[in-house]
Formats: C-alpha cells, structure tokens, sequence
C-alpha cells in the first residue's frame, strides 16, 4: 500500500485484526492522521471489532449434560418422518378396515385347499403327486389384521407419541 | 483438555463407557450452545439443537477420524444440525440488501436509546447465520480460519472475505442508524 493512497475497507480491518505488517501499520497509521475520512471509517469499524471483541460464549440450561445423557440412548425412528409415519398409519388401518369390511362379509368362511399338482412348473418337472394342502382364508386374514394393528401401534408411538411427549418433556425441563 | 485426553475419553465412550461421553458434552456444551445459538436466535432452540447434535455425535463417534480436533468435527455436526432446525422452522434466508426494512420497526423504539452496542447486536440479525456464525467463531478465537471454514463447509478464503464483508455492512449499517437517529434529535 502506498503512502498517499487511502486504504480500503479490508486493509483497515486487517490492521484492526493486527495481521499487517509494519509498513501498511505505518502506512495506515499516517492515512489515520491526515485523512479525516479514513479516520471515521476506521472508528465506524473499530466500534464493530470491538463489540466482537467483548464477545463471550453463552450458557445453556444447567441440566444440559443430563438431558444429553439421558437422550443418548433414545433412538428416534430417521425412517418415518412424523408426515409419512401419519400416512403410513392411514394405509394400514384403511388395509386393516378392508379385511375387516371382506371378513364381515363372509368372503373367506369357506375353506380352501391349495392344489400344488395344478401348478404348470410342478406337472412338467416332478413325477411324482404333491399333496394338497387345505388353508383357512379365515385364519389367515385374521393374523394379517393382527399383524397390521401391531404395526399401526408401532408407527404411532414412534412417529406421533414419542416426538409429542419427547417435544412435552423438553417444554417442561426449559 | 489436550488432544490425548480427548481421545482417551473417546476411546472409553467407543469401548462401552457411556458415562464418560459427559466429560465431553461438560466441556463443550457451551461453546455448542453458542454456536446454535448464533445461528437460530431463540435459545429453546439452540438448546435442543445442540443437545441433538450431542447425541448425534454420541452415535457416530466411531467415524470421528481424529484426523482434526474433536471440536471442530463436532461443532460441524451442531452447525449442520442448526441449520437444518432453521430450515425446519421454514424461515426463508434473507441477505443484509434485503433486510433493512425488516427490522425497521423494531428498531424505532431503541433509537433514543444511542447505543453502539445495541444497533450491532440488531444489526447483526440482518446478516444470514453463515457470516454470523462465521463472525461469532472468529471472534471467540477458540479456531482458526481452517478450522472454522471446517466447521462451516466453506473455504478459508471464502471465510475471511465473508468475515470482511460481514463487518464492513455492520459498520454500514451502524453508520446509518447513528445518523439516522442524530437526524430525530
């Protein structure tokens, strides 16, 4: 920087910063007495630097670390965010209202038999009979529903409950 | 606290030590907490962000290379996390240019008060949280320009030019208030 030339924004801050070397401190120092301008600029920007300067690190709640501590082994579900955790729910008490709904109407109260002999795969491949093997449609539906309605609890309690009394919990302590 | 005993405590943590992992959230939970803090402005916030952070760290501490310093990997992990909470809060970004009238009204009230400290503090809102932040780490001299554009994702270089620019609009921007407040007197 020459001596006769004003110094820019960034040289005033690096000397406030104290990274230039002597001869831009002289530099600016003179540019400091001779130049009013430079010298309002250079207050303008000294009253920043040193509101930074009385900066201090803040502190948090005193139960912090516990919170910290207790939370470290509380796994959240990243899976379902609470929005698809909702829709997954509606999907399976909609599938679980349609199986209900079939139930009711007595489409699986006959028993049926599954005939493997039928299968193409199985007549071209094997020699010899399969057995048939006779399900209960009935049974069957009921478990899937059984299934669905624990699974609903599942995505409930991870995406609805535990952030809501998580979300509660952190109200209270703050 | 050195490195060595940093790592110790980490290795502790990493063999089963769950407890020992509080040595860690005691020693740097407030530098955390300011760090959230800078860049959420709402303390509640900031808190949750970084005991969330913490925990975050807590779970993936074996990929903590050791390659920097156990702080500045995971006053990243507490930076990304507050950023990632400010997106949630849906607050759009908004750069200085653009964000004079914003804090207009608030800021009627305290231009009696002539005081330097305040119009920055306010001033300060107008910055987006990557130049605050950025400013705010700078200033607490715990890291250096590496270490902070580490812990921001950005260059050193890009850093310093916003720490530049970032004080260089503070200083505008309290120049304008004063004046504007010698003009109601």
């Amino acid at each position: 920087m020459g001596k006769h030339v004003k110094p820019t924004d960034e040289e005033l801050l690096n000397y406030l910063d104290g990274t230039v070397n002597p001869d831009e401190a002289a530099a600016i120092n003179h540019a400091l007495v001779t130049d009013q301008e430079v010298a309002q600029r250079m207050e303008e920007l000294r009253s920043v630097h040193h509101y930074f300067l009385t900066l201090t690190k803040e502190e948090p709640s005193n139960n912090f670390t516990q919170r910290v501590m207790e939370n470290l082994h509380y796994t959240t579900s990243h899976a379902y965010s609470p929005r698809n955790g909702l829709m997954l729910l509606i999907g399976v008490m909609l599938a679980v209202g349609i199986a209900v709904a079939l139930l009711a109407g007595g489409i699986f109260d006959e028993k049926a038999t599954l005939d493997l002999n039928q299968l193409v795969v199985v007549n071209k491949y094997l020699d010899w009979e399969l057995p048939a093997i006779p399900f209960n449609g009935k049974l069957i539906v009921n478990l899937i529903i059984i299934a669905n309605i624990a699974l609903a609890f599942i995505v409930l309690d991870r995406t609805v409950l535990k952030p809501w009394f998580a979300r509660r919990r952190n109200m209270h302590v703050m | 606290m050195t490195t060595e005993q940093e790592f110790a405590i980490i290795d502790q943590v990493l063999a089963g030590n769950s407890h020992a992992y509080a040595i860690l959230v005691n020693h740097y939970k407030n530098y955390a907490f300011t760090l959230a803090l800078k860049v959420l402005n709402n303390r509640a916030e900031a808190e949750e962000a970084a005991q969330d952070a913490f925990v975050k760290a807590y779970h993936h501490l074996k990929s903590f290379n050791r390659q920097s310093r156990f702080s500045t990997w995971l006053y990243r992990i507490v930076f990304n996390t507050s950023v990632s909470c400010k997106r949630k809060r849906k607050l759009p970004y908004q750069p200085i240019e653009k964000n004079h009238t914003g804090i207009k009204a608030e800021a009627e009230t305290d231009l009696e008060k002539k005081d330097k400290k305040k119009f920055i503090n306010e001033a300060m809102l107008t910055l987006n949280e990557a130049d605050r932040l950025a400013l705010s780490l700078f200033y607490l001299k715990e890291h250096t320009l590496e270490e902070i554009a580490e812990i921001t994702g950005m260059q050193a270089n890009t850093v310093k030019v916003r720490i530049h620019r970032a004080r260089q609009r503070l200083a505008d921007e309290l120049t304008r208030r004063l004046k504007k407040e010698a003009l109601t007197l």
